[in-house]
């Protein structure tokens, strides 16, 4: 029962939401046309733009890790962390995909996520339910219940505004002790090395600031061809997520640096003396050469098509493999974990092809992906 | 996942659908169309035989699968008809569509017993081979019957038919009653809407069968985020062989939405209408019985 009246109230607050974005600022839908041309040219050539990211952020002094799966992943972001044991993460899908924030917790590190829906769900141990709002599935009442026996401090009857607040305390002091931070990417311009990230809290600007060390890990298909791309990338992502003007957008080029001494380049700064940028594979480039599935990577994760489908809502949320979940999650349970089941319960609603920003037929991707469930 | 596959393939063998059926159950409804000829009616015996694919499905549902009980379906299935309420319901449907064809100078043939299926099945579940031969062959079956155009009266026999040439060589003309017929009969009332999603989303069906019910004289009932062409959802009904229990769950959250927009519900397709109905609370009529 949870998650229906959980469900009920997103929708009634978000898809009105979007709808009155789109129709306010008319802007972002040229926004999302120029935007799927750019990624489809990255898609048509994704190896190539991989290297060229790799030139731009060691141009810029960050450092790339190109890798071809999750073990890889686990393990570079390890050997880049060494000792250090205080870690914040700003929400990352691509790290949850590789698993990261357990492994890191099974080697002893004290890892926090600091995204409202990603502290919940860590609380609760369970996987995400959705691709932007991790704890959709929790109602205010459930998500209270979670706090006050994690952290106390709550009334009875918390408001949505007294359950925020005692996360922000509670989480003050692991931003400012943190010796890592690790977030995703919206975004990545090949041109500049450097990555966007879009966000309402504030928890990926303390993430990506505070600690001495910044680790960004993203899939290779956050890579657009130019830095303006990736601000657009940004700006669309933020509007059919029914969040615009996003609260922040945070680019990163690199470590922090300062030239106001004789106008001479040193690094770091206040912020992070080392950035890291690791490149994740997993069935992308594989994916990227396959016309059957192409399609699937310009999904920009805004989480739209969830709402508009019948079977996220019938399945509590439990449509597809964590984190990847509704109908892009569907066809990514199939690119990343080769798992092509989920896509046999595609009922062909249609509504998801007709809300996502960048036009992806969802349907006729998972109709391709049923028939492989079958051989 | 084989074995329901096994018994698609050998229902369509065997009895040209993808359950056992009593053709004669299929074309009863006809007696005084012509046999074939260049426009013909295509039926793909879906409002006939709709009523009983839930029985049907609880045995074939990928959840509760068990290669026996698929075994001893086709002696089963025999058994298992439509009521003669069901049937004399689905017979009407069709002899209006007829009809209003007619009215507008349209005199289609029929192929009776010889009907093949569309395959819509096979194609909606990823089939996509199967469905391809099943295309190939029903595509040289008009070929050689003399079929130039063919005139579908729902939206899954619609779709895998006006896709036949992704897939094999196919020249046939593909349209839908809707887009033929006129809404002349003067209906006083009021209804809410479940859109076909086919029909809706995939087929550009919506605006067109909108604006016959509106001519009609009835009103809809609709609320942007229950009956937009964006946030509408399915009934639940295509994934019923797949898993019966999720499509149960769709309906009966589909309806609860649509009953708090009234208690008399129009759908433009025959699933929608089966997997709806047990769930909504008050009449539900399909377009064709209505406005036809």
């Amino acid at each position: 029962m949870t998650w229906e009246i959980a469900i009920e109230r997103t929708i009634r607050n978000n898809v009105p939401r979007v709808y009155n974005v789109l129709e306010k600022y008319p802007y972002i839908l040229e926004l999302a046309r120029e935007l799927r041309e750019a990624k489809l040219e990255v898609l048509n050539n994704l190896e190539s733009y991989v290297e060229q990211t790799v030139e731009s952020v060691k141009r810029i002094g960050g450092v790339p890790h190109v890798v071809g799966n999750s073990e890889e992943a686990r393990e570079v972001v390890s050997k880049i962390i060494g000792d250090r044991k205080k870690i914040v993460m700003g929400k990352s899908m691509v790290a949850f995909e590789v698993g990261l924030r357990e492994h890191l917790k099974n080697m002893g590190k004290e890892v926090w996520e600091t995204d409202l829906g990603e502290f919940l769900i860590q609380l609760a141990n369970e996987p995400p339910s959705h691709i932007i709002a991790p704890a959709v599935h929790m109602s205010k009442e459930r998500a209270e219940e979670l706090v006050r026996e994690a952290l106390g401090g709550l009334p009875p009857n918390s408001t949505h505004e007294q359950i925020v607040a005692r996360v922000r305390e509670f989480l003050r002091d692991k931003f400012v002790n943190a010796e890592v931070g690790i977030t995703g990417a919206n975004a990545i311009a090949a041109d500049t090395g450097s990555i966007i990230l879009v966000e309402n809290e504030g928890n990926i600007r303390f993430t990506t600031v505070s600690p001495p060390l910044h680790i960004a890990v993203a899939g290779f298909e956050k890579i657009v061809p130019t830095l303006p791309h990736a601000m657009m990338e940004a700006m669309v992502q933020a509007a059919y997520a029914g969040l615009y003007p996003p609260t922040y957008v945070n680019l990163t080029s690199g470590p922090s640096s300062t030239g106001d001494i004789e106008m001479k380049r040193v690094s770091p700064a206040h912020g992070p003396k080392e950035f890291h940028l690791v490149l994740v594979d997993n069935g992308r480039v594989r994916a990227s050469k396959d016309p059957d599935l192409r399609e699937a990577l310009l999904c920009i994760r805004c989480g739209r098509c969830h709402l508009h489908c019948p079977v996220y809502r019938a399945m509590d949320g439990k449509w597809g493999v964590p984190p990847y979940s509704g109908p892009m999650g569907s066809m990514w349970s199939y690119i990343v974990f080769g798992d092509p089941k989920p896509s046999l319960l595609c009922t062909h609603s249609g509504g998801c092809k007709e809300v996502c920003p960048m036009k992806i037929n969802i349907p006729k991707v998972l109709e391709k992906i049923k028939a492989r469930a079958w051989s | 996942m084989e074995s329901l596959r096994s018994f698609l393939k050998e229902s369509l063998d065997k009895y040209d659908m993808p359950f056992p059926v009593d053709k004669k159950v299929c074309s009863g409804w006809a007696k005084d169309l012509p046999h074939g000829g260049e426009t013909i009616i295509f039926t793909s015996c879906m409002y006939q035989i709709e009523p009983v694919v839930p029985t049907l499905s609880k045995f074939s549902s990928m959840t509760g699968i068990f290669t026996g009980a698929l075994k001893g379906l086709s002696s089963l299935a025999k058994l298992v008809k439509p009521s003669k309420e069901e049937i004399d319901r689905a017979y009407k449907i069709l002899n209006n569509v007829v009809n209003a064809l007619r009215r507008r100078g349209i005199n289609p043939g029929y192929l009776y017993e010889d009907e093949p299926y569309s395959g819509a099945l096979l194609l909606e579940a990823g089939l996509l081979e199967d469905f391809a031969n099943h295309a190939r062959r029903v595509a040289s079956m008009l070929r050689d019957r003399g079929v130039k155009r063919v005139i579908t009266v729902d939206p899954h026999t619609h779709n895998a038919l006006t896709r036949y040439a992704e897939f094999v060589p196919f020249d046939v003309e593909v349209v839908n009653y809707l887009q033929l017929v006129d809404a002349e009969k003067k209906i006083e009332g009021e209804f809410t809407i479940h859109d076909s999603c086919l029909y809706s989303r995939f087929l550009d069906l919506r605006d067109r069968y909108r604006e016959l019910i509106s001519k009609s004289g009835i009103k809809l009932n609709e609320d942007f985020l229950v009956t937009g062409r964006e946030t509408s959802t399915c009934c639940g009904g295509p994934i019923a062989l797949i898993n019966r229990d999720l499509s149960e769950s769709i309906a009966e959250k589909r309806a609860q939405e649509l009953n708090k927009l009234s208690n008399k519900l129009l759908v433009v397709c025959p699933i929608c209408y089966i997997t709806l109905s047990p769930h909504f609370r008050g009449e539900v009529k399909d377009i064709a019985e209505v406005i036809l």
